[in-house]
C-alpha cells in the first residue's frame, strides 16, 4: 500500500479560538443587557423585537437537529410551532393561565403529534418525505382555520397576560429573560448534542443510513426520537409565541413559515450550533429593515440570499471557519 | 425448523477447520430462500449453511444473485420467502439492525464507510453501536475511555492503527476496504458476511485482505463472496457456486474445480 498522502491528515475542525470561545458569552450578556439599556435610548419596540428572534431562534434551533445533523428535510416544522401555541390557546380559553402548566402542555401536545406524523413520515426518503410532511402541517393549518372556538381563521387574542408564576412582577420585562435563558439554554443542547452518543448516530444516519442500520442502529427509532424532540421544542417556541404575541393564527403554520424557518437555518448553517441564532438574526433583522424602506421586501431579501448562497454556501456560520482555515 | 439441516453435496469432503466437528452442526443454516423481482426469480429457493468456523466462499458469474442473496441474509431486502437461523435464534423476521445485534455482520461491496469523519470517529461509531445507548444527549462520546479502546483495537486488528486520524475517504483504497471489514467487526459477530473484500484491489493489496481475512476466522465463520478465484480457494473451506439464483453445487476446492458444469458456467469463462 502506498503510503498515505500528507493532505489526508486530520483536519478535525480546529478548536475554537480564545476569543470565539467566548464569544457565546459575550453574546449572552449583551442579550441580557437590552432590555435595562434600549430604554434609555428610546428603542422600547427593539426589545420585543429581539424577544421574537430569540423564539424564533428555539424553534430554528430544533429544526436544525433534524435537518442539519439528522438529515430530516422537514418541511411542515410551522406545523409543531402552531400545535405548541393553539396548546397555549386552548389552556387560556379554558381559564388555565399559568406559563409554567401552559409550556410543558405545548410541548407534551406537539411531541404527541410529531410521534404519530413521524412514525408514519419517517418511513419515506427524500423528496417523499418533504412533501409528506408539508402535508401533514398543512392538514394541521386547515384543522386551525375549521377551529371556530378559537376564532378560525381571524384567530385568537389571548386578552390577559399569562402569569409568569414565581417571575410575575419582579421586573417588566421579566419574559424577556425568561425567553432568553431558554433560547440559551436551546443553544447550549444543540452544541452538547454534537459530540453526543445521540448527536454521532444522528449524524451517522445522515451520511450513511445503510451503514448504520447494518452496524447496529436502530435507525428509524433514533430518527423518530430526534424528530419528536425537535417538535416538542418547537411546540415550546410556538407557546412561547402566543404569549409573546398575545394573539394565534393559523397563519403561525402555515408552510411559508416552514419553508422560511427551512431557509433561516440553511443561511445560517447546517448542522451548526451558530447555525439557528444567526439565521434567525440575520433574516429577521434584514427583513424588518427592508420593510421600513419598501413594501417590495421580498426582492431585496432574495439579492441578499444569492450572495450567501454564492460566498457562504455552508451558511453564514462556516464563515468563521474558513477564516480560521485561511489564517 | 430444525437447524440441522442435510449438507449439500460434496460437503462430506474433508473440511479443513470444523469447531464442532461431531455434530457438523451448522452455526447458520439459509433455507428455501426466495426473492422475486417481478417476473424474475432472483434468488431461487437457495440453502446455505456455514458451520461453525468455518470459510464459506460463494461464487458465481455477474449476475447469479450473489449481492442480492447478501442482501437478504443481512435483511437490507425483505425475502419473498425462507428461513434464516443463526446460532439457535431465527433471524427470518428481524430488522438489519436487529439481526447485527444477534450476531450478523456485513461488509459492502461498494465502500460503504463514513468518508468524511477520520477513521477513528468511524471505528468509535462502530463501537457506540454495540456498548450501550445511543440515546444519550449530554456525554461527550469522544471522551468515552472503553469506546476509545475498543476503537483502537479494532484499528490494529485491521492494521489501521496508524492512521487513526486520518479523514478515511482519502485513505488508499485498499486501506478504505479494510475500514469496511473492521466496522462490521465491531459487531463481534458470530458470522461475517463479505461481499466481494477485493473488489476493485490491486495483487498487493488482495494478498493482505486474504492474510486479513485468514486472521479473521479465529473469531468468527465467514461467508465469502468473491470474484477473485485465487483468494477464494485458498481461503474456503467450502465453497457454493450460484448461478440463476440457484446453488448449483457445493463442497471444497477440488470438488468445485473438477465439477464439469462448474467450468462451463463460470471459470471458464473466468479463465480468459
Amino acid at each position: 500500500m502506498s503510503s498515505v498522502p500528507l493532505s489526508s491528515q486530520a483536519v478535525s475542525r480546529p478548536r475554537a479560538s480564545a476569543p470565539l470561545r467566548f464569544a457565546p458569552w459575550v453574546v449572552l450578556a449583551a442579550l441580557a443587557a437590552i432590555p435595562l439599556v434600549a430604554p434609555a435610548f428610546g428603542l422600547d419596540y427593539y426589545i420585543e423585537f429581539v424577544r421574537r428572534v430569540l423564539i424564533v431562534t428555539i424553534a430554528a434551533a430544533s429544526l436544525n437537529v433534524i435537518l442539519g445533523y439528522g438529515g430530516m428535510v422537514a418541511l411542515g416544522h410551522a406545523g409543531f410551532i402552531g400545535v405548541g401555541a393553539y396548546t397555549v390557546v386552548a389552556l387560556v380559553d379554558a381559564g388555565f393561565d399559568q406559563v409554567w402548566l401552559a409550556w410543558p402542555l405545548a410541548m407534551l401536545a406537539a411531541a404527541g403529534f410529531a410521534a404519530i406524523i413521524g412514525a408514519i413520515s419517517l418511513r419515506t426518503r427524500g423528496v417523499y418525505f418533504i412533501m409528506i410532511t408539508l402535508a401533514f402541517a398543512q392538514m394541521l393549518y386547515y384543522v386551525a382555520v375549521s377551529l371556530s372556538t378559537y376564532g378560525g381563521d381571524d384567530g385568537y387574542g389571548i386578552y390577559s397576560p399569562l402569569s409568569l408564576g414565581w417571575f410575575e412582577g419582579w421586573h417588566p420585562h421579566m419574559l424577556y429573560w425568561i425567553v432568553l435563558a431558554l433560547a440559551a439554554a436551546a443553544f447550549a443542547l444543540v452544541g452538547r448534542l454534537a459530540g453526543s452518543r445521540f448527536g454521532k448516530a444522528l449524524q451517522g444516519i445522515r451520511d450513511n443510513e445503510t451503514r448504520m442500520a447494518a452496524m447496529g442502529y436502530p435507525v428509524f427509532a433514533i430518527k423518530l426520537a430526534a424528530f419528536v424532540g425537535a417538535a416538542a421544542v418547537a411546540g415550546l417556541a410556538g407557546a412561547m409565541l402566543a404569549v409573546n404575541n398575545a394573539f394565534v393564527s393559523p397563519s403561525l403554520m402555515h408552510w411559508t413559515e416552514s419553508a422560511t424557518l427551512l431557509v433561516m437555518v440553511v443561511l445560517g448553517g447546517l448542522g451548526r450550533r451558530w447555525g439557528a441564532p444567526l439565521g434567525v438574526a440575520v433574516w429577521m433583522t434584514l427583513a424588518e429593515v427592508l420593510k421600513l424602506h419598501t413594501a417590495y421586501w421580498h426582492w431585496p431579501m432574495g439579492v441578499a440570499l444569492l450572495l450567501v448562497v454564492f460566498f457562504a454556501p455552508r451558511g453564514l456560520a462556516a464563515l468563521a471557519d474558513r477564516r480560521r482555515e485561511a489564517a | 425448523m430444525s437447524t440441522s439441516a442435510s449438507l449439500p453435496d460434496g460437503a462430506d469432503a474433508p473440511l479443513r477447520f470444523l469447531a464442532d466437528p461431531l455434530t457438523h452442526k451448522p452455526l447458520f443454516a439459509a433455507q428455501g430462500l426466495v426473492k422475486r423481482f417481478g417476473g424474475l426469480l432472483a434468488t431461487d429457493h437457495v440453502d446455505i449453511t456455514v458451520l461453525p468456523g468455518e470459510v464459506h466462499a460463494l461464487i458465481g458469474p455477474n449476475g447469479a444473485g450473489k449481492s442480492t442473496l447478501v442482501n437478504l441474509i443481512s435483511g437490507l431486502l425483505p425475502a419473498d420467502d425462507g428461513q434464516l437461523v443463526l446460532d439457535g435464534v431465527d433471524l427470518t423476521r428481524m430488522a438489519p439492525h436487529q439481526r447485527v445485534r444477534h450476531g450478523l455482520s456485513r461488509c459492502f461491496q461498494v465502500t460503504s464507510i463514513f468518508r468524511g469523519d477520520t477513521v477513528r470517529e468511524n471505528l468509535l461509531l462502530a463501537a457506540q453501536a454495540h456498548a450501550g445507548s445511543s440515546f444519550g444527549c449530554l456525554g461527550v462520546r469522544s471522551q468515552e475511555p472503553a469506546l476509545r479502546e475498543t476503537a483502537l483495537a479494532l484499528a490494529e486488528k485491521v492494521g489501521l492503527a496508524d492512521t487513526l486520524d486520518h479523514i478515511a475517504g482519502t485513505l488508499p483504497h485498499g486501506a478504505q476496504r479494510k475500514l469496511d471489514v473492521a466496522l462490521a467487526l465491531a459487531a463481534r459477530p458470530k458470522l461475517l458476511l463479505l461481499d466481494e473484500p477485493m473488489a476493485g484491489m490491486g495483487p498487493e493489496d488482495s494478498l493482505r485482505m486474504v492474510e486479513l481475512i485468514d486472521r479473521l476466522r479465529a473469531d468468527t465463520a465467514i461467508l465469502l463472496i468473491e470474484h477473485d478465484m485465487d483468494a477464494v480457494f485458498q481461503l474456503a473451506d467450502r465453497i457454493s457456486v450460484l448461478v440463476y439464483g440457484r446453488v448449483l453445487t457445493c463442497g471444497n476446492a477440488a470438488h468445485i474445480q473438477g465439477h464439469p458444469e462448474v467450468q462451463a458456467v463460470y471459470l471458464g469463462t473466468e479463465a480468459t
